[in-house]
């Protein structure tokens, strides 16, 4: 189990990191959510060793993190980069030799992530001749040629297309089946809820919620119970919070109340051809947790000087 | 394990530079140039080194051809002398067959318009001697002692204040080290500073620094660059040597004793500049802010090269003697001073502790300040504040 504990980090008078603490288990996914800003950049640099903290500790299996113990990690930062003008197996093989690896594994791993990847037609091409897409599967490939693991993705999807976004999570997947532990933190709520079975929301350097993502949903006293009437039907129930598209379907907000009540008067009120009743999704969990109204459009990386990307560490470390 | 990352960083870094296009051109170019300086100073010494023709007509003292090829040997004058009919002498001289004709008949001498002065005065006294000798011989004094009257062994001839006479291929061979350390430090010493800011500027550093120590990027970096200048730097020593040789010029025992210590100096020199070119830039973010950052070490580059031409000119001097051992100057000067013969052994080994010294104590710090600035993005960070953060960190 990778367990983060007691993470404290100040930048000059500001408190980047207070007190985190989250924990992945071989085999799970744990989604890292947070506005810009809040924290996750700065933890994930220290969990890689990048960043020094004032406190805290980190350890894998029980035992303290060092660079010995790092070679088995994998880590994506938030911001690309690769030698431009190296060429990509080249590359490949560079990290892999530098984590450790004797040359003849190296190249193995190299030619077995660029097969999976479907990179091998690329091996020789140089990484700035390639398109946006393949790049970022080469810098995938970075965080998987140490046959890591424990993975730390920092904004995996952020600037991915639809196809790309499919390959990297079937990726994820397949390496959370092989009983790798798996951190990754993302603006994309509704990727993270379909990828990860456990989130950790942080707010101004501080956890403010974590858990199960059903459990969380479920623990919110919040319940919507939207109706479709089958014919244009005015519904306006005392005491509760009602929203409404045309005049045939509503949504109420029903919070620590009974909502058999209101279903009962909306059938007195006509004839209801479908209802539903829900928790709230993850982004409005989030919402909840943060204090927000809404949440920040997700960043494109390597844009300098942006709040809450890679930059926000220099800028409040300056 | 640390060895074998420095290594591995090193020996991409070689990869890189070797096979960027621009090393094969610049080197070659270098090489070429280097080599042409040798041919043409052989093409321009042919022309000289022709040898002077005196050319006798008539009737002249006994012993003249003798005596001429003597005097003209204690000058350092290459002559021939050969007969000519006197009625040709004049044209022989026009045709350019001959510098120089003496009639014996008419005791007179004919020169060609641009003829050397050193010839004119080795005729006249070959002239005078000769007739001195035949007087003597006339005379009734014998073959060896007319000799001796008339040829008196030269005076030995000594030069006062001999060490302030700097042997001129000296001085050029300094002054070629000096420029090529100066071309190597600049061309190098930007491929170290665009290097740094390459990894710093994207996330590479992040993948990097997750594997490995900031002072040992800092050295693979340092060393796998260095060796490449290391190598270029042999080729154009190589090639002066080949330009020596086709030259066929005499090289002084000073100038052969300095050559291993230029590589030394060439070294010592890299490696200060270099790191320092590393650290300023792991200071900025944009490759736009690099120059910036990397100004006042060209000024001291450029500061330490310049004062070649104004001390190592001058290299017995006191200045001269301080300057030689100051690091950032002494690997242009004191490679200039030794090849003239002018710098004592303590000097240079002060000289090469204080550079050692130097060197090593920048690598500590350098190494400190690059682990605290290469993960901070932004505005370039002043040199001031980089060496605050030692205090901080």
């Amino acid at each position: 189990m990778l367990l983060v504990e007691g993470l404290t980090k100040h930048y000059g008078s500001l408190l980047a990191l207070d007190d985190v603490d989250l924990g992945v288990e071989r085999g799970q996914i744990v989604g890292f959510l947070g506005p810009n800003g809040a924290g996750k950049t700065t933890t994930m640099r220290a969990i890689m060793g990048l960043v020094a903290v004032d406190a805290g500790e980190v350890t894998w299996e029980g035992r303290p993190v060092d660079r010995d113990v790092r070679r088995r990690f994998g880590y994506m930062p938030a911001e690309r980069g690769m030698y431009q003008q190296m060429k990509v197996r080249e590359q490949l093989v560079y990290y892999a030799r530098l984590g450790g690896r004797d040359p003849a594994a190296a190249g193995r791993s190299a030619d077995d992530w660029l097969e999976r990847l479907s990179l091998t037609d690329r091996a020789g091409d140089t990484v700035q001749s390639l398109s946006s897409g393949n790049q970022q599967r080469v810098q995938l490939a970075l965080a998987l040629v140490n046959e890591p693991e424990v993975m730390v993705l920092d904004e995996p999807f952020s600037g991915l297309d639809p196809v790309a976004v499919d390959v990297l999570t079937a990726i994820i997947q397949d390496q959370v089946a092989a009983g790798v532990a798996l951190l990754l933190s993302s603006h994309q709520l509704d990727l993270v809820a379909d990828v990860c079975s456990a989130v950790v929301i942080v707010d101004h350097g501080r956890v403010v919620l974590r858990g199960d993502v059903a459990d969380l949903r479920a623990a919110s006293p919040t319940r919507y119970l939207e109706v479709e009437f089958a014919t244009p039907t005015p519904w306006r129930p005392d005491r509760v919070e009602v929203t409404s598209d045309g005049d045939r379907r509503y949504r109420a907000t029903v919070v620590d109340a009974d909502a058999r009540e209101l279903i009962a008067d909306a059938h007195a009120h006509g004839e209801v051809l479908a209802y539903s009743f829900a928790p709230p999704d993850l982004s409005e969990v989030f919402l909840g947790a943060v204090g927000r109204d809404a949440v920040e459009e997700p960043e494109e990386p390597g844009e300098p000087g942006e709040p809450g990307g890679p930059d926000a560490v220099a800028e409040v470390a300056s | 394990m640390r060895h074998s990352e420095i290594r591995m960083i090193a020996a991409r870094e070689i990869g890189v530079r070797v096979r960027a296009k621009s090393f094969p051109i610049l080197t070659g170019l270098l090489m070429v140039l280097i080599i042409a300086t040798g041919v043409i100073s052989r093409v321009v010494d042919n022309d000289d080194t022709e040898p002077t023709a005196i050319g006798v007509a008539g009737s002249v003292p006994a012993d003249f051809t003798a005596a001429t090829e003597q005097i003209a040997g204690q000058f350092d004058l290459d002559v021939t002398v050969t007969d000519v009919r006197a009625d040709a002498a004049r044209r022989a001289l026009e045709d350019g067959d001959v510098d120089v004709v003496v009639l014996g008949d008419d005791q007179r001498v004919l020169y060609d318009g641009d003829i050397d002065e050193e010839v004119q005065a080795v005729v006249q006294q070959a002239w005078a001697s000769a007739g001195i000798r035949e007087a003597l011989v006339d005379a009734g004094l014998s073959s060896s002692e007319a000799d001796e009257v008339a040829s008196p062994a030269p005076l030995a001839a000594e030069t006062l204040d001999e060490d302030d006479e700097v042997d001129g291929l000296a001085l050029l061979t300094g002054t070629l080290a000096a420029i090529l350390l100066f071309v190597s430090l600049q061309m190098f010493g930007s491929y170290v500073l665009v290097g740094v800011v390459e990894e710093k500027s994207t996330a590479v550093v992040e993948l990097l620094l997750v594997r490995v120590r900031a002072d040992q990027l800092l050295a693979g970096k340092v060393i796998g660059i260095g060796a490449v200048a290391l190598l270029q730097f042999l080729l154009a020593i190589l090639a002066g040597l080949v330009a020596l040789a086709i030259s066929g010029t005499d090289v002084p025992g000073d100038v052969w004793s300095a050559l291993p210590m230029t590589a030394v100096w060439f070294l010592g020199g890299y490696a200060l500049y270099s790191t320092v070119f590393a650290l300023a830039g792991s200071l900025v973010s944009r490759q736009e802010d690099a120059q910036a950052a990397a100004a006042p070490i060209l000024t001291v580059l450029i500061g330490s090269y310049i004062l070649v031409y104004i001390f190592g000119y001058a290299p017995e001097t006191g200045a001269s003697r301080v300057l030689s051992v100051i690091p950032p100057i002494a690997p242009f000067l004191m490679p200039m001073r030794m090849a003239a013969g002018a710098a004592s052994v303590v000097e240079v080994v002060v000289a090469l502790v204080l550079l050692v010294a130097t060197v090593f104590a920048l690598w500590k710090l350098a190494a400190r300040i690059y682990e605290q600035v290469l993960l901070r993005r932004g505005d370039r960070i002043a040199w001031r504040e980089a060496l605050t953060l030692l205090r901080h960190g």
